[in-house]
């Protein structure tokens, strides 16, 4: 028997309807011994370059087509359509109206009303592509997308006809063509299902007229699947149309179908009705051939030589739509789809790099020179000079829009890059290499990811497409999948359960896989008590866990694009991203299988941030500042060199909250330590902040040899020179090429592919196979070579590429600048664009501290964002000596660093847009018609909703205009002088009377303007900062922990301030607000929480090991305000973290101190703690013995009190997992 | 005629698919399968660890000389056979 070959199969990318993965469903067609098999994903192609893959690597030949809903095709009245009231089905297509005029409104047929739902809901009919039809099939797809509305792509025959040159010649039309399926599903198999048999044959004739067609048979076993196949067979024998088998396949196994119940249900926002579903069995499963046969003869009846014509008929078919992987997977064909260029490229980039060296000030450097000769061999030897001239030409369109641009990743260490202006950052002056980025043995493409501000990405965005036009450009796009709180979301729904019940569940599970929701329970002790598992909630949670990983929409990548020629289309699939942009439909790694270039352009907020403070600056105090330039002539402009020690200073101080990548408490914990002198040490810094080195344990070594305290050693003398810049220690993976150079005597090319292949376990043996006798023969010891070995053995996949380091030192570097010298303009730049990890509040607490002063809201005085006011008329002196200037002695008498003095004589305003739930329009009205002369002149002409207005009473946005002075220490009743309370009555009578109506006469602001004073009292300071917390999430006139002084006093609480002066080890109270919470990664494999307090005196920095967190953890994530114990661990000459013993709510305690005084609250924080069990799971191990919690480095679970008081911005640094 | 019993049955099968059974002391010899459907129930309202499928066949089968028509269901919840009805 000759293996049946499947021609109509829905994967998991099938959104929301399939449930197996290409790689499975190709693995159990490769055990049942078939050798072709087809993906017919619904919609799209999103599975296609991972079947295809799949395919290659089991030695299968693919067959590619898609399974598309079918426009309203309905033959004349009488026949069953869309009901009149559904909008946006009324667009018949005129041409296929016309062409079956002839059949009459004698149509017989009832007049059945479509279901919402259910398998009769939409024809759908299957599309196949032949073997040569690839380009057709991508094209087909994207005008299926394009000519509906987003997200319901749908066909027509006629729109189908103009993607095919007529009937072609063979049984299935031409080899570069498509072949339709039509089957039980289709607007034909559904008229056979019917028994309007008349009506079927019109159709199916039809179809025969324009497009080579072959009928479908399915029977899964269904009450009426098998008398449907049998006349669907029936009448493809009358018309000469050829008939095929296929299983509709949707699952894997059998016992699938449960889950494609609960999709079915969550695709169509229903409960589980059978009503709703498409299945009618559990057959729709990935048969074997013998199966297959049993459903043809059983299709054919008796009839032995039908069924051997069905599956011969099935088989030919296949053969003609089967291809080579390759023609998709074009990377491992050696094809490239590179952008059009009007000059030969390779003169072109040469040219132009010469031109750089000039201009960069190298000509006369020999080792730049012979550097980039290398490169050039390399890029011309690839055939990628395009690609750079394409690129550099985006980067020179990106600033050409005055919008901050700086390259990130491994193409800071590519010297072309830096002398075309991709990036700024030079290689040679780190001793980058560019092997890591492009090299001979490399299969693949360079990757060249550019930062932009986040602010403006799109506007990039729609700048590349206008340049090169849609049909040479698309955005990347990647799947979202189910995680455990989708999972829950849509399984709950499905089980009908309510909707508030769900959104409970589903947010008390932190941000886990969905595979992890049981152990979780039992793990955790945060959901331990939540008591979830004892819910009943068994098979939710079950069902849950199924839907794990599987893919449940599409949405825009944050920052691929794709580069191509006007080919692009025949390549890959587009569709409509929400934002209307054209996206493929392949995921990165898609793209560049499909040898398609890829430029990253990511939004990032620091970059943004800079601007705004650029801008800033400029405006306030009339400086330009050259943030990209270290030295130049103009004395009108500052430049920003990398030597700056008072820039040191602050981050040695570890004052870097509101930095880039270096203000997580783990970092600021890193940079106390080490001390960072030079960009060097900004760049190792960087990089020692990883799961790898820390897996390694290269800190503490590297900060011992760094500060003297220990000799380096080098695992062999010659590799002194590649590992002496980190005193030793392998940080880089750049020191890795280097070890594997020296060590087997070949070239970088060779040392990247080796150091690729140690990411997986399986990759190190083979390394280890192959280094080890390489090694050995160029006259290394056994011993020197296994010591080497361990170095790169533990190395592994972790590391960090220091062109990445060097890409990310600079914006530190630029933002601490930033910070240190124009302290006010960079505050106002994070708080405006976020950029980081805390709150506003706790930046707003840091400006502060640093000397700046916030002023309130004021309708008068603010602004769209947030922004600067100078305090002193002139220009306060900023005497600024650069430090090359001063000899090495002056040097040492610089001041010492005063963080309090940073930002005086400065000040920030509070902005429109901080108001809570304030509109863009709002704000573009109240920054247009400042200034203003009374409340009822807001009302008039900035028109805010009331709402909004009252929030602005509520934080003083009228205080100034009206005199109020609230918080002065005055009484509440002021006889005789107006009052917030008074402000806010006098909105409601605005509201309400004539002036306030919209469109209403205006009455002369004069009469409107009387507001009877001291009618009411004035708000409280507690009030007050409520109505700040509550508006615009900062508690600006006091910190909310000041209001409990009393209470922290009288426990002896110690505040972050005092908390240096304390002795090691000491146990102690602290108290504050909880403005940030991690679970990094983390060596010993335990979940470690660390916690940041602010307390208004500076941060404090808690770890919670598991030990702690039984008693502790559902407090730490569930509580704002806390009280911890903790024990003092000296991390730096001025830095200390507390290991917490215990903590509380500090709501809780002020509670018990109201009612039964300090000694209960005394009483209860001497309570012995009673153990709770710690945290469960088992730790991932990797082979070098690093463990992992499979808790770590997840968001919180539970997010407390108001809104943006409690945030994590993914902007921001923190340790990511390896 | 179709008469309804709803007795439990043995059946003995092949590739799935019923060869012969055992209803009321008499051994039939299935010859010919006339129709196979499944039913699939509503899994979500049913116990744990059922799959909730109920596999139909119309079988012509014959004790001796004479040819009746039998339905037959098999619950793969609990793996038993029920003859429904009979057209003898």
């Amino acid at each position: 028997m000759t293996a049946f070959p499947h021609l109509h199969v829905a994967s998991a990318y099938s959104m929301r309807y399939g449930v197996a993965f290409p790689s499975a469903l190709v693995a159990r067609a490769a055990e049942l011994g078939m050798d072709i098999l087809a993906l017919t994903d619904r919609d799209g192609l999103y599975g296609a370059v991972k079947h295809a893959q799949a395919c290659a690597d089991a030695g299968i030949r693919p067959v590619f087509g898609v399974d598309l809903a079918l426009d309203a095709s309905d033959l004349g009245p009488g026949t069953s359509g869309f009901g009149s009231g559904t909008p946006g089905f009324g667009l018949d297509t005129p041409g296929l109206m016309s062409g079956t005029s002839g059949l009459g409104p004698g149509t017989p047929g009832p007049a059945a009303s479509r279901p919402r739902t259910g398998p009769d809901s939409r024809d759908r009919v299957t599309v196949l592509a032949r073997s040569g039809g690839w380009a057709r099939l991508c094209r087909l797809v994207t005008a299926a997308h394009l000519t509906a509305g987003r997200g319901s792509p749908r066909i027509t025959p006629d729109l189908l006809a103009t993607f095919l040159s007529g009937l072609g010649r063979g049984e299935f039309g031409d080899d570069d063509g498509l072949v339709v399926m039509l089957g039980p599903r289709s607007d034909v198999g559904r008229a056979v299902a019917e028994r309007r048999d008349h009506h079927a044959r019109a159709l199916l004739a039809r179809w025969k007229s324009i497009a080579p067609v072959v009928v479908e048979v399915v029977d899964q076993y269904g009450y009426r699947d098998a008398s449907t196949a049998v006349r669907m067979l029936a009448l493809a024998d009358e018309l000469g149309v050829p008939a095929v088998l296929t299983n509709a396949v949707r699952y894997l196994n059998p016992a699938d179908h449960q889950v494609g119940d609960v999709l079915d249900a969550a695709r169509r926002l229903v409960p589980l009705h059978p009503r709703h579903l498409d299945r009618a069995t559990s057959h729709a499963y990935l048969k074997s051939t013998k199966e297959m046969w049993q459903v043809a003869r059983k299709v054919c009846g008796a009839d032995e030589h039908r069924v051997a014509r069905l599956l011969h008929t099935t088989r030919r078919l296949a053969e003609a739509c089967a291809t080579d992987p390759r023609k998709v997977l074009a990377l491992r064909a050696g094809r490239l789809y590179l952008p059009e260029m009007d000059e030969d490229p390779v003169p072109l980039l040469r040219d132009r790099c010469h031109e750089g060296l000039r201009r960069r000030g190298l000509h006369r450097d020999p080792e730049a020179r012979r550097r980039l000769e290398e490169e050039l061999r390399i890029i011309e030897g690839k055939r990628l000079s395009g690609y750079f001239v394409a690129v550099s030409g985006i980067t020179g369109l990106i600033r050409g829009m005055g919008v901050r641009c700086a390259i990130r990743g491994s193409g800071a260490g590519s010297l072309v890059n830096y002398l075309i202006r991709i990036g700024e950052v030079n290689p040679l002056d780190h001793g980058l290499l560019m092997e890591r980025f492009l090299s001979e043995g490399r299969i693949g493409l360079p990757d060249i990811d550019l930062d932009v501000e986040s602010a403006r990405r799109l506007e990039v965005y729609r700048a590349v497409f206008d340049r090169y036009g849609e049909a040479r450009v698309a955005c990347v796009s990647m799947m979202e999948t189910y995680r455990a709180r989708s999972a829950i979301r849509d399984v709950g729904a499905a089980m009908g359960l309510p909707p508030h019940e769900i959104d409970a569940i589903a947010k008390a599970f932190p941000h886990i896989r969905a595979r992890q929701i049981t152990a979780s329970l039992r793990d955790l002790p945060e959901l331990r008590e939540s008591r979830l598992g004892e819910a009943g909630l068994e098979r939710v949670f079950r069902l849950a866990e199924r839907l794990d990983g599987l893919p449940r929409h599409i949405a825009l990548h944050p920052c691929g694009v794709l580069v191509g020629n006007a080919g692009l289309r025949d390549v890959t699939p587009v569709e409509r991203s929400l934002l209307d942009f054209p996206m493929s439909q392949f995921d990165k790694d898609d793209v560049e299988e499909a040898g398609l270039l890829k430029l990253d352009v990511l939004g990032v907020r620091m970059q943004s941030a800079m601007a705004h403070a650029l801008g800033e600056i400029e405006r306030v105090d009339g400086v330009t500042v050259e943030l990209d330039a270290q030295r130049g002539d103009d004395p009108g402009v500052q430049y920003v060199p990398h030597d700056d020690q008072e820039t040191y200073d602050m981050i040695c101080a570890g004052r870097t909250i509101g930095c880039f990548q270096i203000e997580s408490p783990g970092q600021r914990e890193l940079v106390a330590k080490l001390e960072p002198r030079t960009m060097h040490d900004l760049i190792v810094d960087i990089s020692l902040f990883r799961p790898g080195p820390v897996n390694s344990d290269m800190v503490t070594p590297y900060l011992e040899a760094r500060h003297g305290w220990r000799m380096p050693s080098y695992p062999h003398e010659r590799l002194r020179d590649a590992l002496r810049e980190t005193h030793g220690v392998v940080v880089f993976h750049e020191q890795v090429l280097k070890i594997i150079q020296v060590m087997t005597g070949r070239d970088l090319s060779f040392a990247e592919k080796l150091r690729r292949t140690l990411e997986t376990p399986q990759g190190r043996q083979r390394v280890r196979r192959t280094f080890v006798p390489m090694a050995r023969a160029q006259g290394f010891g056994r011993e020197e070579v296994e010591r080497a070995w361990q170095v790169l053995d533990a190395f592994g996949a972790f590391g960090f590429c220091k062109a990445h380091a060097a890409a990310f030192a600079l914006p530190t570097y630029q933002s601490a600048w930033l910070k240190r010298h124009h302290t006010a303009a960079f505050f106002a730049g994070v708080l405006t664009h976020e950029p980081g990890m805390y709150p506003q509040r706790v930046i707003v607490d840091e400006a502060r501290r640093c000397g700046v002063v916030i002023l309130p809201l004021d309708v008068n005085r603010s602004g769209r964002h947030w922004q600067v006011e100078r305090l002193t008329p002139e220009p306060p002196m900023r005497v600024r000596v650069r430090a090359s200037d001063l000899g090495p002695e002056r040097g040492a008498e610089r001041r010492a660093f005063r963080p309090e003095e940073m930002g005086r004589g400065y000040a920030l305003r509070v902005p429109f847009s901080a108001v809570k739930g304030i509109s863009e329009a709002e704000v573009d009205r109240m920054v247009a018609g400042r200034p203003y002369t009374s409340l009822a002149d807001f009302w008039d002409r900035a028109r805010p909703s009331r709402p909004i207005m009252e929030r602005i009473v509520r934080v003083g946005g009228f205080d100034a205009l009206h005199g109020l002075r609230p918080g002065d220490g005055g009484p509440r009743w002021r006889p005789g002088r107006l009052t917030r309370r008074d402000l806010l009555a006098r909105v409601g009578a605005l509201d309400r009377g004539p002036a306030g109506g919209a469109g209403a006469a205006q009455i002369p602001l004069g009469f409107a303007e009387r507001i009877e004073p001291g009618e009411l009292p004035e708000m409280t300071e507690t009030e007050m900062v409520e109505a700040e917390l509550d508006v615009l999430g900062i508690d600006l006139t006091r910190h909310v922990v000041t209001f409990h002084d009393e209470l922290l006093d009288a426990l002896g609480v110690v505040r972050a301030r005092d908390l240096p002066a304390r002795r090691n080890g000491a146990r102690v109270l602290v108290a504050g607000v909880k403005v940030a919470t991690q679970t990094p990664a983390v060596r010993s494999g335990q979940r470690v929480v660390f916690v940041t307090l602010d307390d208004s005196t500076g941060p404090v920095d808690l770890t919670f090991f598991e030990s702690a967190q039984g008693r502790c953890a559902s407090t730490v994530f569930g509580s704002w305000l806390l009280v911890a114990r903790g024990v003092i661990r000296r991390t730096g000459a001025r830095a200390v973290s507390l290991r917490a013993l215990d903590c509380w709510n500090l709501a809780d305690l002020d509670r018990l101190y109201r009612e039964r005084g300090a000694d209960a609250v005394r009483a209860l924080l001497d309570r012995e703690p009673e153990e709770a069990g710690g945290v469960g799971g088992r730790r991932i191990e990797y082979p070098n013995g690093f463990l992992l919690s499979p808790y770590s480095d997840l968001g919180p679970a539970i997010v407390t009190p108001p809104r943006r008081l409690w945030h994590a911005s993914p902007g921001s640094s923190g340790p990511t997992a390896a | 005629m179709s008469r309804l019993y709803g007795d439990p049955i043995e059946v003995w099968t092949r590739d799935g698919e019923p060869t012969q059974f055992v209803w009321r002391d008499r051994l039939y010899l299935v010859r010919r399968i006339l129709d196979h459907w499944v039913v699939t129930r509503e899994w979500w309202k049913t116990g744990e660890g059922d799959p909730g499928e109920r596999r139909f066949w119309r079988v012509e089968a014959s004790p001796g000389r004479e040819v009746g028509t039998y339905e037959l269901r098999f619950d793969t919840a609990g793996g038993g056979w029920l003859l429904l009805r009979a057209w003898d």
